[in-house]
Protein backbone atom coordinates (compact mmCIF):
# COMPACT_ATOMS: atom_id res chain seq x y z
CA UNK A 1 0.00 0.00 0.00
CA UNK A 2 1.57 3.02 -1.35
CA UNK A 3 1.15 5.86 1.97
CA UNK A 4 2.17 9.36 -0.27
CA UNK A 5 2.98 9.84 -3.69
CA UNK A 6 4.27 12.83 -4.57
CA UNK A 7 4.68 13.59 -8.55
CA UNK A 8 6.39 16.96 -9.67
CA UNK A 9 4.43 18.70 -6.79
CA UNK A 10 5.65 22.19 -5.46
CA UNK A 11 4.24 23.30 -2.02
CA UNK A 12 4.48 26.40 -0.47
CA UNK A 13 2.38 29.11 1.15
CA UNK A 14 -0.08 31.56 0.01
CA UNK A 15 0.58 30.62 -3.67
CA UNK A 16 4.70 31.18 -3.39
CA UNK A 17 6.48 27.75 -3.39
CA UNK A 18 8.93 27.07 -1.07
CA UNK A 19 10.29 23.58 -2.75
CA UNK A 20 9.49 22.50 -6.04
CA UNK A 21 9.91 19.20 -7.77
CA UNK A 22 9.15 16.60 -5.52
CA UNK A 23 8.77 13.28 -6.57
CA UNK A 24 8.33 10.64 -3.92
CA UNK A 25 6.41 7.62 -2.83
CA UNK A 26 6.30 6.26 0.60
CA UNK A 27 5.15 2.25 1.44
CA UNK A 28 3.55 1.12 3.98
CA UNK A 29 6.46 0.40 7.21
CA UNK A 30 8.83 2.40 5.54
CA UNK A 31 11.01 5.52 6.97
CA UNK A 32 11.79 8.44 5.03
CA UNK A 33 14.04 11.25 6.16
CA UNK A 34 13.93 14.53 4.71
CA UNK A 35 17.25 16.29 4.89
CA UNK A 36 18.09 19.37 4.55
CA UNK A 37 19.93 22.89 5.41
CA UNK A 38 17.80 25.33 7.51
CA UNK A 39 14.70 26.61 5.52
CA UNK A 40 15.01 24.34 3.10
CA UNK A 41 11.35 22.96 2.38
CA UNK A 42 11.56 20.40 4.89
CA UNK A 43 8.86 21.05 7.14
CA UNK A 44 6.58 22.74 4.47
CA UNK A 45 6.14 19.31 2.55
CA UNK A 46 5.49 18.03 5.51
CA UNK A 47 2.71 20.08 6.40
CA UNK A 48 1.56 19.68 2.86
CA UNK A 49 0.52 16.17 3.84
CA UNK A 50 -1.59 17.42 6.66
CA UNK A 51 -3.00 20.62 4.82
CA UNK A 52 -0.94 22.74 6.65
CA UNK A 53 0.69 24.45 3.56
CA UNK A 54 -0.54 24.37 -0.03
CA UNK A 55 0.25 21.77 -2.55
CA UNK A 56 0.87 24.43 -5.81
CA UNK A 57 1.29 22.05 -8.59
CA UNK A 58 1.79 18.51 -9.70
CA UNK A 59 -0.52 15.41 -8.07
CA UNK A 60 -0.14 15.19 -4.25
CA UNK A 61 -2.02 11.83 -2.89
CA UNK A 62 -2.00 10.72 0.10
CA UNK A 63 -3.19 6.61 0.49
CA UNK A 64 -4.96 7.59 -2.50
CA UNK A 65 -6.44 10.74 -1.59
CA UNK A 66 -6.41 14.13 -1.63
CA UNK A 67 -3.87 15.56 1.32
CA UNK A 68 -7.23 16.90 2.84
CA UNK A 69 -9.11 14.02 2.45
CA UNK A 70 -5.82 11.71 3.40
CA UNK A 71 -5.15 13.59 6.12
CA UNK A 72 -7.38 11.29 8.44
CA UNK A 73 -4.85 8.56 8.44
CA UNK A 74 -2.23 10.40 9.48
CA UNK A 75 -0.71 11.92 12.72
CA UNK A 76 1.37 14.78 12.86
CA UNK A 77 4.15 15.42 15.30
CA UNK A 78 4.73 19.50 15.13
CA UNK A 79 8.00 20.70 17.04
CA UNK A 80 7.45 20.95 20.89
CA UNK A 81 8.90 24.45 20.44
CA UNK A 82 6.58 25.53 18.14
CA UNK A 83 3.46 25.01 21.33
CA UNK A 84 2.51 27.38 23.76
CA UNK A 85 4.19 25.91 27.00
CA UNK A 86 2.37 28.28 29.34
CA UNK A 87 -1.18 27.07 28.20
CA UNK A 88 -2.72 24.75 31.21
CA UNK A 89 -3.22 21.50 29.65
CA UNK A 90 -1.77 18.20 31.16
CA UNK A 91 0.31 15.70 29.42
CA UNK A 92 -2.52 13.04 29.35
CA UNK A 93 -4.87 16.05 28.19
CA UNK A 94 -2.41 16.79 25.65
CA UNK A 95 -3.04 12.93 24.63
CA UNK A 96 -6.22 12.68 24.89
CA UNK A 97 -6.46 15.12 21.79
CA UNK A 98 -5.47 12.43 19.65
CA UNK A 99 -8.66 10.87 20.38
CA UNK A 100 -11.07 14.10 20.00
CA UNK A 101 -11.77 13.49 16.35
CA UNK A 102 -12.94 9.76 16.79
CA UNK A 103 -14.92 11.09 20.17
CA UNK A 104 -16.33 13.95 18.51
CA UNK A 105 -17.14 17.32 19.71
CA UNK A 106 -19.07 17.09 23.38
CA UNK A 107 -19.81 13.08 24.00
CA UNK A 108 -17.99 11.89 27.35
CA UNK A 109 -14.84 10.12 27.00
CA UNK A 110 -15.11 6.66 26.42
CA UNK A 111 -13.14 3.98 28.37
CA UNK A 112 -11.46 2.79 25.38
CA UNK A 113 -10.69 6.75 24.78
CA UNK A 114 -8.78 6.82 28.11
CA UNK A 115 -7.22 3.64 27.84
CA UNK A 116 -5.69 4.36 23.99
CA UNK A 117 -4.25 8.28 25.72
CA UNK A 118 -2.80 6.02 28.33
CA UNK A 119 -1.46 2.98 26.57
CA UNK A 120 0.56 5.94 23.91
CA UNK A 121 1.20 7.57 26.87
CA UNK A 122 2.56 4.47 28.21
CA UNK A 123 4.71 3.73 24.98
CA UNK A 124 6.43 7.06 25.36
CA UNK A 125 7.65 6.22 28.51
CA UNK A 126 5.65 9.06 30.28
CA UNK A 127 2.42 6.99 32.00
CA UNK A 128 3.38 8.29 35.55
CA UNK A 129 3.58 11.95 33.93
CA UNK A 130 0.10 12.18 32.50
CA UNK A 131 -1.01 14.60 35.14
CA UNK A 132 1.79 16.97 34.88
CA UNK A 133 1.31 20.17 33.21
CA UNK A 134 2.98 20.13 29.77
CA UNK A 135 4.59 23.23 30.18
CA UNK A 136 6.48 21.99 33.01
CA UNK A 137 7.62 18.82 31.11
CA UNK A 138 11.60 19.05 29.48
CA UNK A 139 11.42 19.52 26.08
CA UNK A 140 12.21 15.90 25.51
CA UNK A 141 9.31 14.79 27.44
CA UNK A 142 7.03 17.17 25.45
CA UNK A 143 7.82 16.12 21.96
CA UNK A 144 7.13 12.36 23.30
CA UNK A 145 3.64 13.97 24.69
CA UNK A 146 2.79 15.43 21.21
CA UNK A 147 4.25 11.75 19.66
CA UNK A 148 1.52 9.83 22.26
CA UNK A 149 -0.95 12.30 21.05
CA UNK A 150 -0.05 11.25 17.22
CA UNK A 151 -0.32 7.37 18.29
CA UNK A 152 -3.02 7.47 20.08
CA UNK A 153 -4.98 8.57 17.19
CA UNK A 154 -4.15 5.41 15.75
CA UNK A 155 -2.41 6.97 12.18
CA UNK A 156 -1.54 4.67 9.21
CA UNK A 157 1.44 7.13 8.50
CA UNK A 158 3.71 9.22 10.82
CA UNK A 159 4.81 12.32 10.12
CA UNK A 160 7.45 14.41 12.43
CA UNK A 161 8.55 17.37 11.98
CA UNK A 162 12.16 18.43 13.59
CA UNK A 163 11.56 14.97 16.53
CA UNK A 164 14.78 15.54 18.13
CA UNK A 165 15.16 19.35 18.12
CA UNK A 166 16.60 20.13 21.58
CA UNK A 167 16.02 16.67 22.68
CA UNK A 168 17.94 14.99 25.51
CA UNK A 169 19.41 12.06 24.33
CA UNK A 170 16.75 9.80 27.18
CA UNK A 171 14.14 10.91 25.15
CA UNK A 172 15.85 10.71 21.80
CA UNK A 173 15.91 6.91 22.31
CA UNK A 174 12.35 6.02 23.22
CA UNK A 175 10.95 8.08 20.33
CA UNK A 176 13.45 6.01 18.43
CA UNK A 177 12.31 2.92 19.89
CA UNK A 178 8.98 3.58 19.41
CA UNK A 179 9.40 4.89 15.83
CA UNK A 180 11.12 1.32 14.93
CA UNK A 181 8.11 -0.82 16.50
CA UNK A 182 5.37 1.31 14.73
CA UNK A 183 7.28 1.00 11.22
CA UNK A 184 7.70 -2.83 11.91
CA UNK A 185 3.84 -3.07 12.25
CA UNK A 186 3.14 -1.29 9.05
CA UNK A 187 3.10 2.23 9.56
CA UNK A 188 4.99 4.54 7.09
CA UNK A 189 6.71 7.03 8.52
CA UNK A 190 7.99 10.72 7.02
CA UNK A 191 10.35 12.64 9.46
CA UNK A 192 12.12 15.70 8.45
CA UNK A 193 16.10 16.61 10.17
CA UNK A 194 18.76 18.03 10.00
CA UNK A 195 20.66 15.77 11.81
CA UNK A 196 22.77 13.24 8.63
CA UNK A 197 23.95 10.61 11.51
CA UNK A 198 20.25 10.54 12.65
CA UNK A 199 19.16 10.27 9.29
CA UNK A 200 21.41 7.48 8.82
CA UNK A 201 20.18 5.97 11.78
CA UNK A 202 16.76 6.06 11.59
CA UNK A 203 15.52 5.51 7.75
CA UNK A 204 15.69 3.25 4.86
CA UNK A 205 14.84 5.61 2.37
CA UNK A 206 16.10 9.54 1.99
CA UNK A 207 15.38 12.83 0.49
CA UNK A 208 17.43 15.69 -0.07
CA UNK A 209 15.84 19.25 -0.59
CA UNK A 210 16.71 22.71 -0.29
CA UNK A 211 14.35 24.86 -2.37
CA UNK A 212 13.62 21.80 -4.84
CA UNK A 213 14.65 18.24 -4.16
CA UNK A 214 18.31 17.05 -5.20
CA UNK A 215 17.84 13.16 -4.36
CA UNK A 216 15.91 10.36 -3.34
CA UNK A 217 16.60 7.21 -2.56
CA UNK A 218 18.55 5.02 -0.23
CA UNK A 219 20.29 7.09 2.53
CA UNK A 220 24.11 5.88 1.33
CA UNK A 221 23.22 7.45 -1.79
CA UNK A 222 21.21 10.31 -0.97
CA UNK A 223 23.74 11.53 1.72
CA UNK A 224 27.04 11.14 0.46
CA UNK A 225 29.47 13.71 0.88
CA UNK A 226 29.15 14.76 -3.31
CA UNK A 227 25.27 14.72 -3.39
CA UNK A 228 25.36 16.67 -0.01
CA UNK A 229 28.10 19.58 -0.96
CA UNK A 230 25.99 20.03 -4.26
CA UNK A 231 22.82 20.27 -1.97
CA UNK A 232 23.80 22.50 0.74
CA UNK A 233 25.88 25.17 -2.13
CA UNK A 234 23.82 25.94 -4.74
CA UNK B 1 -43.33 46.36 45.19
CA UNK B 2 -41.33 43.57 44.58
CA UNK B 3 -37.84 42.35 45.20
CA UNK B 4 -36.63 43.39 41.43
CA UNK B 5 -37.89 47.25 41.98
CA UNK B 6 -35.00 48.04 44.43
CA UNK B 7 -31.97 49.32 42.27
CA UNK B 8 -29.49 48.11 44.38
CA UNK B 9 -31.13 44.57 44.57
CA UNK B 10 -30.95 44.52 40.31
CA UNK B 11 -27.36 45.76 40.29
CA UNK B 12 -25.95 42.78 42.75
CA UNK B 13 -27.81 40.77 40.65
CA UNK B 14 -26.66 42.20 37.34
CA UNK B 15 -22.67 42.35 38.90
CA UNK B 16 -23.12 38.62 39.79
CA UNK B 17 -24.26 37.44 36.28
CA UNK B 18 -21.62 40.19 34.60
CA UNK B 19 -18.87 38.70 36.27
CA UNK B 20 -19.66 34.84 36.35
CA UNK B 21 -20.09 36.00 32.15
CA UNK B 22 -17.00 37.94 32.47
CA UNK B 23 -14.89 34.97 33.92
CA UNK B 24 -16.38 32.26 31.91
CA UNK B 25 -14.55 34.04 28.67
CA UNK B 26 -12.54 35.88 30.13
CA UNK B 27 -10.07 32.50 30.51
CA UNK B 28 -10.35 32.22 26.62
CA UNK B 29 -9.36 35.58 26.51
CA UNK B 30 -5.86 35.38 28.80
CA UNK B 31 -4.89 32.15 27.54
CA UNK B 32 -5.40 33.18 23.47
CA UNK B 33 -3.78 36.29 24.23
CA UNK B 34 -6.52 38.01 22.92
CA UNK B 35 -6.46 40.54 25.51
CA UNK B 36 -5.56 43.60 22.93
CA UNK B 37 -8.00 42.13 20.81
CA UNK B 38 -10.42 42.16 23.15
CA UNK B 39 -9.56 46.02 23.99
CA UNK B 40 -10.16 46.90 20.38
CA UNK B 41 -13.47 45.22 20.37
CA UNK B 42 -14.42 47.28 23.73
CA UNK B 43 -13.65 50.79 21.88
CA UNK B 44 -14.97 49.74 18.44
CA UNK B 45 -18.13 48.72 20.27
CA UNK B 46 -18.74 52.47 21.01
CA UNK B 47 -19.06 54.12 17.92
CA UNK B 48 -21.77 51.45 17.54
CA UNK B 49 -23.86 52.50 20.11
CA UNK B 50 -23.84 56.42 19.11
CA UNK B 51 -25.14 55.64 15.70
CA UNK B 52 -27.75 53.64 17.61
CA UNK B 53 -28.56 56.43 20.10
CA UNK B 54 -28.33 58.73 16.78
CA UNK B 55 -30.77 56.89 14.58
CA UNK B 56 -33.27 55.89 17.88
CA UNK B 57 -32.13 52.04 17.21
CA UNK B 58 -31.99 50.19 20.79
CA UNK B 59 -28.24 50.59 21.73
CA UNK B 60 -26.75 47.08 22.41
CA UNK B 61 -28.10 46.29 19.05
CA UNK B 62 -26.00 49.03 17.56
CA UNK B 63 -22.78 47.65 19.67
CA UNK B 64 -23.41 44.36 18.23
CA UNK B 65 -23.13 45.30 14.92
CA UNK B 66 -19.91 47.55 14.99
CA UNK B 67 -18.78 44.92 17.35
CA UNK B 68 -18.98 41.91 14.79
CA UNK B 69 -18.19 44.09 11.71
CA UNK B 70 -14.59 44.73 14.21
CA UNK B 71 -13.98 40.92 14.37
CA UNK B 72 -14.70 39.92 10.85
CA UNK B 73 -12.40 43.07 10.04
CA UNK B 74 -9.62 41.93 12.49
CA UNK B 75 -9.95 38.27 11.23
CA UNK B 76 -10.03 39.17 7.60
CA UNK B 77 -6.85 42.18 8.25
CA UNK B 78 -4.93 39.02 10.13
CA UNK B 79 -5.49 36.65 7.40
CA UNK B 80 -3.94 39.48 4.82
CA UNK B 81 -1.19 40.53 6.94
CA UNK B 82 -0.30 37.69 8.79
CA UNK B 83 1.70 38.09 12.17
CA UNK B 84 1.44 42.01 11.89
CA UNK B 85 -2.30 41.36 13.37
CA UNK B 86 -1.57 43.30 16.44
CA UNK B 87 -1.22 46.45 14.09
CA UNK B 88 -4.39 46.07 12.58
CA UNK B 89 -5.94 45.67 15.55
CA UNK B 90 -4.60 48.73 16.94
CA UNK B 91 -5.69 50.72 13.91
CA UNK B 92 -9.27 49.66 14.36
CA UNK B 93 -9.05 50.40 17.88
CA UNK B 94 -8.53 54.22 17.61
CA UNK B 95 -10.34 53.93 14.59
CA UNK B 96 -13.38 53.22 16.12
CA UNK B 97 -12.79 55.18 19.32
CA UNK B 98 -12.04 58.44 17.11
CA UNK B 99 -15.22 57.42 15.14
CA UNK B 100 -17.41 57.21 18.44
CA UNK B 101 -16.02 60.72 19.81
CA UNK B 102 -16.63 62.55 16.56
CA UNK B 103 -20.24 61.18 16.28
CA UNK B 104 -21.06 62.48 19.59
CA UNK B 105 -19.63 65.62 19.04
CA UNK B 106 -21.83 65.83 15.86
CA UNK B 107 -25.04 65.83 18.60
CA UNK B 108 -24.91 68.16 21.76
CA UNK B 109 -26.70 67.14 24.63
CA UNK B 110 -25.68 63.34 23.45
CA UNK B 111 -22.79 63.17 25.59
CA UNK B 112 -23.64 62.98 29.00
CA UNK B 113 -26.26 60.21 28.29
CA UNK B 114 -23.97 58.15 26.66
CA UNK B 115 -21.01 58.40 29.03
CA UNK B 116 -23.32 55.89 30.62
CA UNK B 117 -22.53 53.28 27.80
CA UNK B 118 -18.93 54.27 27.93
CA UNK B 119 -18.20 53.61 31.69
CA UNK B 120 -21.24 52.00 32.97
CA UNK B 121 -24.62 52.83 35.09
CA UNK B 122 -25.35 49.90 36.91
CA UNK B 123 -27.81 51.42 39.53
CA UNK B 124 -30.13 51.79 36.17
CA UNK B 125 -30.30 48.66 35.31
CA UNK B 126 -33.32 47.47 34.42
CA UNK B 127 -34.81 44.02 34.66
CA UNK B 128 -34.54 43.88 30.97
CA UNK B 129 -30.92 44.23 30.76
CA UNK B 130 -30.96 41.46 34.19
CA UNK B 131 -32.98 39.10 31.87
CA UNK B 132 -30.01 39.88 28.85
CA UNK B 133 -27.66 39.18 31.37
CA UNK B 134 -29.50 36.39 32.43
CA UNK B 135 -29.55 34.88 29.31
CA UNK B 136 -26.48 35.40 27.80
CA UNK B 137 -24.71 33.76 30.19
CA UNK B 138 -27.03 30.54 29.48
CA UNK B 139 -26.21 30.56 25.61
CA UNK B 140 -22.33 31.51 26.00
CA UNK B 141 -22.15 29.03 29.48
CA UNK B 142 -23.26 26.19 26.44
CA UNK B 143 -21.48 27.02 23.93
CA UNK B 144 -18.10 27.09 25.71
CA UNK B 145 -18.98 23.64 27.49
CA UNK B 146 -20.41 22.10 24.56
CA UNK B 147 -17.49 23.17 22.43
CA UNK B 148 -14.71 22.76 24.75
CA UNK B 149 -12.74 20.21 23.23
CA UNK B 150 -12.65 22.46 19.61
CA UNK B 151 -11.45 25.19 21.73
CA UNK B 152 -9.35 23.90 24.08
CA UNK B 153 -7.32 21.86 21.09
CA UNK B 154 -7.34 24.52 18.70
CA UNK B 155 -6.19 27.55 21.40
CA UNK B 156 -2.94 25.41 22.45
CA UNK B 157 -1.94 23.91 19.25
CA UNK B 158 -3.88 25.42 16.01
CA UNK B 159 -1.88 23.64 13.74
CA UNK B 160 -2.01 20.43 15.33
CA UNK B 161 -5.68 20.85 15.17
CA UNK B 162 -5.98 21.64 11.93
CA UNK B 163 -3.77 18.43 10.68
CA UNK B 164 -6.90 16.88 12.78
CA UNK B 165 -9.17 18.31 10.49
CA UNK B 166 -10.39 20.85 12.88
CA UNK B 167 -11.58 24.53 10.56
CA UNK B 168 -9.35 26.32 13.10
CA UNK B 169 -10.76 29.65 11.72
CA UNK B 170 -14.52 29.08 11.97
CA UNK B 171 -13.52 28.17 15.90
CA UNK B 172 -11.58 30.90 16.65
CA UNK B 173 -13.95 33.36 14.70
CA UNK B 174 -17.02 31.70 16.84
CA UNK B 175 -15.06 32.80 20.26
CA UNK B 176 -14.22 35.91 18.98
CA UNK B 177 -18.16 36.53 18.46
CA UNK B 178 -18.47 35.04 21.82
CA UNK B 179 -16.61 37.77 23.41
CA UNK B 180 -18.07 40.41 21.69
CA UNK B 181 -21.65 39.34 23.12
CA UNK B 182 -20.13 39.21 26.81
CA UNK B 183 -18.94 42.74 26.00
CA UNK B 184 -22.02 44.25 24.29
CA UNK B 185 -23.83 42.45 27.69
CA UNK B 186 -21.59 43.81 30.52
CA UNK B 187 -22.13 47.66 28.91
CA UNK B 188 -24.94 48.55 31.42
CA UNK B 189 -22.49 47.15 34.27
CA UNK B 190 -19.26 48.59 33.70
CA UNK B 191 -19.63 50.17 29.84
CA UNK B 192 -17.88 49.91 26.44
CA UNK B 193 -14.15 50.55 27.62
CA UNK B 194 -13.71 49.08 31.19
CA UNK B 195 -15.47 45.76 29.97
CA UNK B 196 -11.72 44.80 29.50
CA UNK B 197 -10.94 45.40 32.94
CA UNK B 198 -13.68 42.88 34.03
CA UNK B 199 -13.17 40.33 31.25
CA UNK B 200 -9.38 39.97 31.74
CA UNK B 201 -7.87 41.45 34.96
CA UNK B 202 -9.55 38.40 37.16
CA UNK B 203 -8.92 35.73 34.33
CA UNK B 204 -5.03 36.85 34.75
CA UNK B 205 -5.11 36.68 37.84
CA UNK B 206 -6.92 33.25 38.21
CA UNK B 207 -3.73 32.08 36.12
CA UNK B 208 -1.33 33.07 38.52
CA UNK B 209 -2.74 30.98 41.14
CA UNK B 210 -3.70 27.37 39.35
CA UNK B 211 -2.74 25.80 36.25
CA UNK B 212 -6.22 23.44 36.06
CA UNK B 213 -8.22 24.70 33.69
CA UNK B 214 -11.23 24.04 35.37
CA UNK B 215 -9.66 25.40 38.62
CA UNK B 216 -8.70 28.93 36.57
CA UNK B 217 -12.00 28.94 35.15
CA UNK B 218 -13.68 28.57 38.67
CA UNK B 219 -11.32 31.33 40.45
CA UNK B 220 -11.97 33.57 36.93
CA UNK B 221 -15.70 33.62 37.68
CA UNK B 222 -15.19 33.63 41.56
CA UNK B 223 -12.79 37.04 41.33
CA UNK B 224 -15.18 38.69 38.31
CA UNK B 225 -18.17 38.29 40.63
CA UNK B 226 -16.10 39.40 43.85
CA UNK B 227 -14.87 42.01 41.58
CA UNK B 228 -18.23 43.82 41.09
CA UNK B 229 -19.42 42.84 44.62
CA UNK B 230 -16.54 44.90 45.93
CA UNK B 231 -16.78 47.70 43.25
CA UNK B 232 -20.66 48.22 43.82
CA UNK B 233 -20.03 48.45 47.72
CA UNK B 234 -17.34 50.70 47.32
CA UNK B 235 -19.89 53.25 45.28
CA UNK B 236 -22.07 53.25 47.84
CA UNK B 237 -19.93 53.98 50.55
CA UNK B 238 -18.06 56.13 49.38
CA UNK B 239 -19.99 57.71 46.13
CA UNK B 240 -17.73 56.62 43.76
CA UNK B 241 -18.41 56.16 40.20
CA UNK B 242 -19.75 52.29 39.98
CA UNK B 243 -18.15 51.35 36.61
CA UNK B 244 -14.51 52.53 37.55
CA UNK B 245 -14.76 50.74 40.99
CA UNK B 246 -15.61 47.76 39.35
CA UNK B 247 -12.90 48.14 36.97
CA UNK B 248 -10.46 49.01 39.59
CA UNK B 249 -11.42 46.33 42.13
CA UNK B 250 -10.69 43.53 39.40
CA UNK B 251 -7.68 45.49 38.53
CA UNK B 252 -6.95 44.89 42.21
CA UNK B 253 -7.47 41.45 42.24
CA UNK B 254 -4.63 40.72 39.40
CA UNK B 255 -2.58 43.29 41.49
CA UNK B 256 -2.56 41.86 44.58
CA UNK B 257 -2.33 38.22 43.06
CA UNK B 258 0.75 38.65 41.34
CA UNK B 259 2.36 40.75 44.45
CA UNK B 260 1.55 37.28 46.62
CA UNK B 261 2.43 34.93 43.73
CA UNK B 262 5.75 36.63 43.61
CA UNK B 263 6.15 36.98 47.49
CA UNK B 264 5.56 33.49 47.19
CA UNK B 265 8.05 32.23 44.89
Amino acid sequence: MTALRYTGVSVGYQGSPVLTGVNLALRAGRRLALVGPNGAGKSTLIRSVVGLAEVLGGTAQVFGRSPERGRELCGYVPQAGDLDADFPVTAGQVVLMGRYRRIGWFRPTRAADRRAARDALDRVGLADHAGRRYGVLSGGQRQRVLLARALAAEPRMLLLDEPFNGVDAVSQEAILAVLRDLTAAGTALMLSTHDLRLAREVADEACLVNGRQWAAGPPSEVLSDATLREAYAP
Amino acid sequence: MSFWDDALHRAVAEVILAGALAGLVGVHVVLRRLSFFTMALTHATFPGVVVAALLGLDLLLGGMVTGVAVVLGVAALSRRTGRNATAATGVLLSAGFALGAGLVALRSGFSRDLSSYLVGSILTVTTRDLLITCGTLLVVGSVLAVCARPLLFTGFDPSGARAAGYAVGAWTLLLLLLIEVVVVTLVPAVGTILAVALIVAPAAAARLWSARLPVVTALAVGLAIASGLAGLYASARWNLAAGASIALAATGTLLVSALLRSAHR
